[in-house]
């Protein structure tokens, strides 16, 4: 999912880097902000925990938060791999990505043994409340929508593209590469470059 | 009903190269459930809700799936062919980044990939809702959770927590 807007955080200010980042400092910090990130958030934590440790300036996080999205992928674990890059290289992307995953494989692992494994399957009462949870992560999926969906009708031909690229998928089921393809050249020649510009 | 762990890695590898800002859920949906049948509607659902209530990244729900079709080597799988390579190619651009950041054509392709993220982003919530909605109550709880979410600071997962509460009393 998407994570929420930067902007509304506390005001940080870049400590004095206490130590130099190395590759298990950042198994830890991400750690950290994987487990304090229950419920998304995850690059607001990121961003909060690098600047205390005066790791990374505010200027370099927002240039690897932009990578980020435009990289495919979970936008949170591209921004631990891209920060751990950073500062330690390939040893640091890997214990980042390892970090920023770890809590949530435990868990989620835990779970799906109980959930799935049970002969005859779940207990009714467990079932319902996950169908409440669902409809719920639904709201969290619309909130996270809110402003993507936003940005992308400030774009030169936003809405129309939005628009085609929902109806392709949800309403003709077609497969994503191609719609992927023919929308983003759609876009490009949109937004071309254009000389005097 | 076990499936081939090399599948659900090419598979998964595949789902984690075609999502943009993370759930790419009408992919996910179409070869999970409609082509593959590894996972029904249920599981779907239901592992997106725990995603939402686990630490870190929300589509760990990748892995419950991936248990799903094919118990713990599935799941290692499905781990590790949704996050590894797309983590792969974010720290190689990373690198290439400050080459990148002049090319005239870096903010065409940022305007282009928007709406398509926007469009998928609303395609997986219709997705989500028809394996979600079946009910009244179940359409109060969603809505009842987007407007809590929209006007507080509430964390989304003590939300999840609590609608599974109200699914488990109303017994959806």
């Amino acid at each position: 999912m998407p994570a929420p807007a930067l902007s509304p955080t506390a005001p940080d200010h870049p400590a004095q880097p206490q130590r130099p980042p190395t590759p298990l400092g950042l198994l830890q910090l991400f750690l950290g902000v994987a487990l304090v990130g229950i419920g998304g958030g995850l690059p607001a934590h990121t961003r909060r925990a690098l600047a205390a440790r005066g790791w990374l300036t505010d200027a370099a996080f927002a240039e690897a938060f932009t990578l980020a999205q435009l990289t495919p992928g979970p936008n949170a674990v591209n921004l631990a791999a891209m920060v751990g890059a950073h500062l330690c290289g390939p040893r640091g992307a890997a214990l980042a990505v390892a970090g920023i995953l770890a809590p949530g494989l435990v868990a989620m692992l835990a779970v799906s043994v109980i959930t799935l494994g049970l002969p005859g399957g779940l207990p009714p009462t467990f079932q319902s409340a996950l169908r409440g949870a669902a409809c719920a992560a639904l709201g969290v999926m619309l909130t996270a929508a809110v402003p993507v969906v936003q940005v992308a009708l400030g774009v030169r031909g936003g809405a129309v593209l939005m628009g085609a690229t929902f109806l392709a998928l949800a309403a003709l089921k077609l497969d994503l590469l191609p719609v992927l393809a023919v929308v983003v050249a759609a876009g490009l020649l949109l937004n071309r470059p254009r000389s005097g510009e | 009903m076990s499936a081939d762990p090399w599948d659900i890695l090419l598979t998964f590898t595949r789902l984690g190269l075609v999502s943009f800002g993370g759930a790419n859920l009408p992919e996910i949906e179409r070869v999970l459930v409609e082509q593959k049948g590894w996972i029904t509607p249920q599981v779907l659902a239901g592992g997106f809700a725990l995603g939402q209530v686990m630490p870190g990244p929300n589509m760990l729900a990748m892995t419950h799936y991936g248990f799903a079709a094919g118990g713990w080597w599935g799941a290692a799988a499905a781990t590790a062919g949704f996050y590894g390579p797309t983590a792969l190619l974010s720290a190689a651009a990373m690198l290439a980044w400050q080459r990148l950041s002049r090319w005239r054509w870096l903010p065409p392709l940022r305007s282009a990939l928007l709406p398509f993220g926007a469009g998928v982003l609303l395609a997986g919530a219709l997705v989500l809702g028809r394996s979600s909605l079946h009910s009244w109550p179940a359409a109060v709880i969603a809505v009842a959770a987007f407007v809590l979410l929209q006007r507080t600071r509430v964390n989304a997962a003590v939300v999840v927590l609590g609608a599974a509460g109200l699914g488990a009393l109303l017994g959806l």
